[in-house]
């Protein structure tokens, strides 16, 4: 499985450089820095998932696989499986297609209003997946615009029921395919135009060029993108849930759970047993992602370059309607729904000037100060994951791209397992390892905000690897030679070569790690302690009250501070911008 | 060939400074034992530490208003689904020590399966004088807390007259227009089908003809409340207070209590075998049954368990209500095999 495209002469060459790459840590060894490095990866991400193995073949006598056998004999289990399947892949192809369509009108054309546009695209991925889900469940119910649209032509006509495979897959589709549109824009936006000249030169009509240059070109952004979507997919309980519970669409996610909260001893092994199998097909997902990349290559010019190549012209007369009317659409239409919720005095009655209220947002803000507390704690946990995941990833990232070996591969399919586990499941086997990580030892992390911290950054180290990964596969080592052999030291080529080309990666692989570690419920749910709140929980808390006018102000009010937060990024990066370094992400 | 890997090893010294927890935990285990000692019958002090499925309001209303009678008890609130405090407890039993020392859960099923595997400590407060004997366990491992009836929950602007009989679910007017709570998902909702499919009268028969009606099935009772406000749905098989509760705020929504009876849950409280802090979790416990405790319950929006108090408004009180029960050891011992049942019986 050797993968990454650098020949022999090129790791020669590396050898040399990493030697004089980094940093005061010579004292270490290189045999005990590797040793460390793996016991600590078996720590964090191997050391889990091998307790919920563990238990997942424990029987009262001895070990046995007596609940894999289980499992396998049960019709209901492959008909899971099936519509697992179906879902996860039929998503993710969703996802990558509307998220290069995306990434292709946002890198190449001259279409206005980029930023609002890249905001807009981002909204759906913020949006917690259970507003996305309420607000189209009630778009397209019986009593919905659609619904009251479509009768205009045919008393009897009823919208597609979103209560479907179809309404699971289109949800989470639109839900994940920022991931895809993220990994792949600065991808697009570095393929140097010259190429494409060339090949207009030699004739090559626009498909041609599309599907001969560009989509090779851009194969590890898309892919990685489409990785992670598909892994996040497999995780996602909140979509199949709502809609496929009342249906009896079950899901793997779904079934996990539903056994885990079932009773009886043997509730626990079935829920684990099952969890195994769906980190297998995380690994073998994650095999495949490698498989394509292959063949991938980098080009020696990795500016980014934002210029527009292509004047939309006269299509942008259509292109500029479609592609604004569909983001409204997908995203404007649910926050939309949810803002108006949150303003409402009485659930179920229109949104009248007489049932037009800011209670719920004087509550959020005023009454109940642990909602403060938990947005704070929120930010903070999501800042110190996105900072460490940022540093470790990052390296992480230079090492497999660098200095590809069976060890480093093997570490990042560890890596990746958390993300893929469902959140319930993640939860409980950081509880079986935390209370006690080294039998009869309690460090006292179980039930703070550390547990918390650790379980985020366990979770979320993937988001930043791939995108680290996909940032150093665009930027060729020839980059670090011309450094060198200009006599640069060191730490200066990082500063002024390899940071800048690479940070608009790197950001956009932190931004979707702080932006995933803000809202997290899942995880957040069962590990939390009353020190230590996060606003997943919170809205969770309202949600399951019943409360759904407070969970919808306090998720609109987030949603407000993201994009606030956005902005000032933004601001801040258009001050850092240097010459001929183009921050945008 | 000494910096080859300085790489790895920064990699490495970043993540063993993530493992650095700034806790200062490890100290409040012993804290705990000592406080323990230390603690006498007339100054009850430590460290409690309190799961519950109830609203996050409610839980934090309870703990300020204990906190007001003990001051030097510093509860520790964990709050989750029913199902999700449950998974937690067993992955801490699976670790080596449940950390929790109260639980206050949606229903006497769930208490019994963690009385089947001795995470109970038997606690008969002084204070169940005043709660009828069928609100609570006989070995006192688990008391009552409140009464929870399940009703039919109408859209007011849809429904213009309000239901009296279970059997309107079955029947032409709530054909397509029905919604209730899963089972898998739903502790109540899990004993509503254990009772009602046992009870004469009902039996699966009652269930099935759901079905054939098309009844909507949704993951809990809170997105049940939301459709029958919403008028998707004109009627819902629901909790109470939710009803009553939203009712209060100008909803189109109203509550029946149907004839042939209700069946109730209780949110039983009861303490974990082997804490640390009996005495904060004994006082924890006489709180939650006494007067001032139920009286509270009662503000808050729920049908206290103990005599005397009265109901909110709204609310039909447990003397006047006719209950739909079954026989709990039968209930808890067969909540698997009717959630299978269910879930085929649904499933095609």
């Amino acid at each position: 499985m050797d993968v990454i495209t650098t020949d022999d002469k090129q790791q020669t060459l590396d050898k040399g450089r990493l030697k004089s790459s980094l940093l005061p840590f010579s004292f270490l060894t290189r045999k005990t820095a590797k040793l460390l490095g793996i016991i600590l990866i078996l720590f964090f991400f191997v050391l889990p998932i091998g307790k919920l193995l563990y238990l997942s073949i424990k029987v009262e006598t001895g070990f046995s696989f007596s609940h894999y056998i289980e499992l396998l004999q049960q019709v209901r289990f492959w008909k899971t499986l099936e519509n697992t399947f179906i879902i996860v892949i039929a998503s993710t192809v969703l996802s990558l297609i509307m998220g290069i369509i995306a990434a292709w009108i946002m890198a190449y054309t001259n279409i206005k209003h980029k930023k609002l546009l890249h905001l807009l695209i981002l909204l759906s991925f913020v949006l917690p997946s259970y507003v996305l889900t309420l607000s189209w469940s009630s778009f397209m119910g019986t009593q919905g615009l659609i619904a009251s649209f479509l009768q205009l032509f045919h008393s009897e006509a009823k919208p597609w029921s979103m209560y479907s495979m179809g309404g699971i897959i289109f949800v989470m589709g639109i839900h994940h395919f920022p991931l895809v549109y993220l990994f792949t824009v600065n991808v697009l936006k570095r393929i140097p135009r010259d190429l494409e000249w060339a090949a207009k030169a030699s004739g090559a009509g626009r498909i041609k060029n599309f599907t001969q240059i560009i989509l090779p070109l851009a194969l590890p952004g898309i892919t990685a993108g489409g990785l992670l979507v598909f892994l996040a997919s497999l995780d996602n309980f909140g979509i199949p849930a709502f809609l496929g519970t009342p249906v009896n669409i079950s899901v793997l996610s779904t079934l996990i759970y539903e056994e885990i909260i079932g009773f009886g001893p043997s509730a626990f092994a079935r829920g684990a047993s099952l969890s195994v199998l769906l980190g297998l097909i995380a690994v073998a997902g994650t095999m495949l992602q490698w498989l394509s990349v292959r063949k991938s290559k980098t080009d020696d010019t990795a500016r980014l370059d934002s210029q527009p190549r292509y004047d939309l012209g006269k299509h942008r007369l259509w292109i500029n309607p479609l592609l604004w009317s569909s983001l409204i659409f997908i995203t404007i239409v649910p926050l939309f729904s949810m803002i108006s919720l949150s303003l409402k005095k009485a659930y179920g009655r229109p949104l009248s000037m007489n049932n037009v209220t800011l209670e719920n947002y004087k509550y959020i803000l005023f009454n109940n100060p642990k909602i403060w507390q938990s947005i704070q704690n929120s930010l903070m946990l999501a800042l110190s994951t996105l900072i460490i995941c940022l540093i470790v990833g990052s390296l992480f990232a230079y090492i497999r791209v660098r200095k590809p070996s069976k060890l480093i591969q093997f570490a990042e399919l560890a890596i990746s397992i958390p993300y893929t586990l469902p959140g319930i499941v993640f939860a409980l086997s950081m509880i079986l390892v935390w209370m006690e990580p080294i039998p009869g030892w309690n460090p006292g992390i179980y039930g703070t905000t550390s547990m918390l911290f650790i379980a985020y950054v366990c979770r979320f180290l993937i988001l930043q690897i791939r995108a680290g990964v996909t940032a150093f596969m665009q930027v060729d080592t020839s980059m670090d030679e011309a450094a060198r052999i200009s006599g640069a030291s060191p730490w200066r080529k990082w500063v002024s070569i390899l940071l800048p080309l690479l940070l608009p990666g790197l950001l956009s692989g932190a931004i979707l790690v702080f932006l995933t570690a803000l809202t997290e419920l899942t995880v957040s749910a069962l590990l939390y302690s009353s020190r230590s709140q996060t606003i997943g929980v919170t809205i969770f808390s309202f949600e399951q009250a019943g409360d759904t006018l407070y969970s919808t102000a306090l998720s609109s009010l987030i949603v407000f501070l993201i994009v606030v937060g956005t902005g000032l990024l933004q601001l801040i990066q258009k001050l850092l911008s240097r010459k001929g370094v183009n921050h945008e992400y | 060939m000494l910096r080859k890997n300085s790489v790895l090893a920064v990699l490495v010294s970043m993540l063993i400074f993530t493992g650095c927890s700034s806790g200062n935990q490890a100290s409040k285990q012993t804290d705990k034992v000592e406080e323990a000692v230390n603690s006498s019958s007339t100054s009850i002090s430590g460290q409690l530490s309190f799961y519950t499925s109830q609203p996050e309001e409610d839980a934090t209303k309870l703990v300020q208003a204990f906190n007001k009678k003990y001051p030097d008890v510093s509860v520790e609130t964990f709050r989750s689904g029913t199902e999700e405090v449950t998974a937690k407890l067993q992955a801490e039993k699976q670790a080596g020590q449940v950390q929790a020392d109260v639980l206050l859960l949606a229903d006497a099923v769930t208490f019994e399966s963690l009385k089947s595997q001795n995470l109970l400590a038997a606690y008969k407060s002084p204070e169940r004088e005043q709660i009828a004997d069928e609100l609570m366990d006989s070995d006192g491992m688990y008391t009552g807390t409140k009464v929870i009836a399940t009703i039919i929950a109408a859209n007011t602007d849809k429904v213009s007259t309000l239901p009296t009989s279970w059997q309107i679910l079955t029947t032409e007017e709530a054909k397509d227009a029905a919604i209730m709570p899963s089972p898998l998902y739903s502790g109540a909702a899990a004993y509503n089908i254990g009772v009602f499919s046992r009870t004469d009268g009902f039996g699966w028969e009652f269930i099935e003809k759901l079905k054939v009606n098309n009844m909507s099935v949704i993951k809990g009772n809170g997105a049940v409340l939301k459709s029958v406000a919403s008028g998707e749905k004109n009627y819902g098989i629901v909790v109470d207070y939710m009803v009553a509760r939203e009712k209060a705020k100008g909803s189109p929504i109203d509550l029946s209590y149907p004839e042939e009876g209700v069946p109730i849950i209780t949110e039983p409280i009861g303490i974990i075998e082997n804490t640390d802090n009996i005495d904060a979790a004994k006082a924890f416990v006489d709180f939650v049954l006494s007067e001032d405790g139920q009286k509270l319950a009662a503000e808050i929006g729920y049908t206290p368990v103990r005599e005397g108090v009265a109901p909110p408004e709204g609310l039909k009180g447990i003397s006047d209500l006719t209950l739909l029960s079954g026989d709990i050891a039968i209930l808890t011992n067969e909540r698997e095999a009717d959630k299978k049942q269910f879930t085929e019986l649904f499933g095609n």
